[in-house]
């Protein structure tokens, strides 16, 4: 395994020396949220993150596997095309922004904006979310196991949420429902693969999870939906 | 006594005024158009400018043969390779979505042809621009339609856009009707929605962390291509300074007559400030923090011919972008498939109507047979003699001010005919030495 230190060395410095070491196991240590670490990783190598990172990390890859052993900053994977990005810890606000497939796992809570115009791929949060959590989502999954905050899946186009503990308000068009037997399956296939045992322990099951969807009547203009509009965002 | 009546309509309540109101009080919902502003120009434009050629002060070229350099260079400040152009008019981002495949394709080979760029837009890469352009920028939007780290990374320079001339604020629309199964695939949306574009970014919120979304890009880029900030013009002397701070190699002012494939009309008329004044603001921001000349400034809105890109370069501009004056070389507003204009209740001239997807020359439409209109090879060669013929209106007027190169001319090349072009331009009004508002 492939060690890298960050001490003493610039962003550009630490994410070269990524980019060279191949598609082996890396781990990169004393990374002191810093930010841009581990950007635009175009293979597949497994990087583990032997502390907290700042803005962006993990942002604009593809295909890598990244681990957080801490908590992550602003835009943690923004716009990935695919790959995984694990935090064990929280993280900040824009999480999952605009990823376009691949998985982003956080194992604590996620701050406002939590996949907002996601694009494809996964966003599962075993904590809570803050605001707006969903925001213009256009495809893809967002799971949140915990509590959701304000505005949630507000105006989206055809992202899936799904929500075990309180939604503290819908946003505009957001509608929820029961998830259906398969979703609720995969609900439990989901949080089965990526968190432990011991993480499930309180977590719902997949049958008590809340899923919400557009109602697809921000989708286009209209002025029977005169309402709905006045409180569009 | 004359039975001929007298019909005096209301200055406040105007005929266009009674058919606004009317309009809405049927739709309920505020009006949506493109093109850009539709008012009469009484803010101080280009044409309050003139130049004042050699005589016996200063030495003219000879105009019709002299050398005079349009070479132009952008992004020297931190990128490893900074795009060179042959010369300093350039295509603006519009967005494959917003316009045809075929318009798209012809801007790229028209640019290409005489050495200039051309840019992406909101909605990705198309892989057919990439393949027919010289130069191509990437823009990064706050939609981040498309985004693509693969095609990022094939772009000769990055512009992180914040803002557009013609709706500074707000982000842009696409009717359903040009959100055709190709275009949403390309966007990830469903077919057919009126897709109504963020204005913010998903993952900044201001200038502060915006210095590092520009390290992130350079990340993603290797540190090689120039990276541009762009903005709707509206504060523009405090946030060029911010931009500058934030990193940019390159800084893009697009006035209030800014050209948009739709908007709410509202945004288009009285938001942000004009082109003129937005230049002017710039490079004062610039020469404050000691970083004109070394941040390049590309200025957009309106610019319509040679002579307004002259001027803006003249005024501190290193290039200027067109938009809407390309298209119209494509054929826009062109008297032809008249009967079409008519269907969208309007003619050739008046046209304004790219939000409808049904442009009667196949520019702004993904119909496949409006598309066909528009031949490639053709509306490629009238982009590249548009930019050949601006290129020379701005040789001409360098030449006959006494410059071997364009980017020679300077704020004392012009005199003001208006007291606004005046005290904006800190030019002396035309008979007298006065600046105005100093």
């Amino acid at each position: 395994m492939a060690e890298v230190d960050c001490r003493g060395r610039t962003v550009r410095e630490i994410n070269a020396e990524i980019r060279g070491l191949g598609e082996g196991d890396i781990v990169v240590k004393n990374p002191a949220a810093r930010h841009n670490l581990g950007v635009a990783i175009l293979k597949h190598a497994r990087v583990r993150f032997e502390g907290s990172v700042g803005y962006y990390c993990g942002g604009l890859i593809d295909g890598a596997e990244i681990e957080v052993t801490g908590s992550a900053g602003w835009g943690l994977a923004e716009s990935m095309m695919n790959g995984t990005v694990e935090v064990r810890g929280s993280a900040g606000n824009g999480a999952a922004a605009a990823i376009r497939g691949g998985s982003v796992i956080i194992h604590g809570d996620a701050a406002a904006r939590l996949g907002v115009s996601m694009k494809g791929g996964l966003a599962l949060v075993a904590g809570n979310c803050g605001y707006m959590a969903g925001f213009m989502g256009q495809k893809g999954t967002l799971i949140v196991c915990g509590d959701a905050g304000e505005a949630f899946a507000d105006s989206m186009y055809a992202t899936t949420c799904f929500v075990g503990g309180r939604i503290a308000e819908l946003g505009t068009d957001a509608v929820a429902s029961k998830p259906a037997a398969d979703e609720a399956a995969f609900l439990d296939a989901t949080l089965a693969r990526y968190l432990s045992a011991e993480e499930r322990k309180s977590k719902p099951a997949g049958r008590d999870f809340q899923k919400v969807v557009a109602g697809r009547k921000l989708w286009n203009f209209d002025k029977r939906e005169w309402k709905i509009w006045q409180e569009a965002l | 006594m004359s039975s001929e009546r007298v019909l005096q309509s209301s200055g406040t309540f105007s005929p266009g005024v009674i058919e606004d109101i009317q309009t809405k009080a049927e739709s309920g919902l505020y009006r949506i158009r493109g093109y850009g502003t539709l008012r009469e120009r009484r803010w101080a434009t280009f044409d309050d400018l003139t130049f004042l050629p050699c005589s016996l002060t200063r030495i003219p070229l000879e105009g019709y043969r002299e050398k005079c350099s349009t070479k132009t260079v952008l992004g020297t400040r931190f990128a490893g390779k900074p795009i060179e152009l042959g010369i300093p008019v350039m295509i603006t981002g519009m967005s494959w979505g917003a316009l045809s495949y075929n318009a798209k394709v012809a801007l790229a080979k028209g640019a290409s042809a005489v050495g200039s760029s051309n840019t992406t837009g909101d909605g990705g890469m198309l892989m057919a621009e990439r393949e027919n352009s010289r130069t191509l920028i990437y823009e990064v939007l706050p939609s981040r339609y498309g985004i693509n780290v693969h095609d990022m990374r094939l772009a000769d320079a990055i512009e992180l856009t914040i803002g557009q001339g013609a709706k500074p604020g707000t982000g842009g629309l696409l009717l359903g009707s040009k959100v055709s199964g190709t275009i949403a695939e390309q966007r990830d949306l469903p077919i057919g929605v009126d897709q109504r574009s963020p204005a913010r970014h998903p993952d900044f919120l201001g200038p502060d962390d915006m210095i590092i979304k520009v390290e992130e890009i350079r990340e993603a880029t290797d540190w090689k291509v120039p990276i541009f900030i762009k903005m709707g013009a509206s504060r523009v002397f405090d946030d060029v300074k911010l931009a500058a701070k934030a990193g940019a190699d390159v800084i893009v002012v697009d006035g209030m007559e800014g050209g948009t494939g739709a908007s709410p009309a509202i945004l288009q008329e009285h938001t942000g400030i004009p082109t003129l004044a937005a230049v002017c603001e710039a490079r004062a921001a610039l020469e404050e923090c000691g970083l004109y000349g070394v941040v390049q400034l590309i200025v957009a809105g309106g610019i319509r011919d040679g002579v307004d890109a002259a001027k803006a370069i003249a005024l501190g501009a290193d290039a200027v972008y067109i938009g809407t004056a390309a298209l119209i070389s494509l054929n826009c507003n062109k008297p032809i498939y008249v009967e079409d204009y008519e269907k969208l209740g309007t003619e050739p001239h008046f046209c304004h109507h790219c939000h409808t997807g049904r442009c009667p020359v196949g520019i702004t439409t993904q119909d496949p047979e409006l598309m066909e209109r528009l031949d490639i090879e053709q509306g490629a060669e009238r982009v590249s003699n548009l930019l050949r013929a601006m290129t020379r209106e701005i040789q001409m007027l360098a030449r006959a001010c006494g410059k071997s190169d364009v980017h020679h001319l300077e704020p004392e090349d012009m005199a003001a005919l208006s007291m606004e072009a005046s005290a904006i331009c800190g030019i002396p009004l035309a008979g007298t030495r006065k600046v105005f508002g100093r």
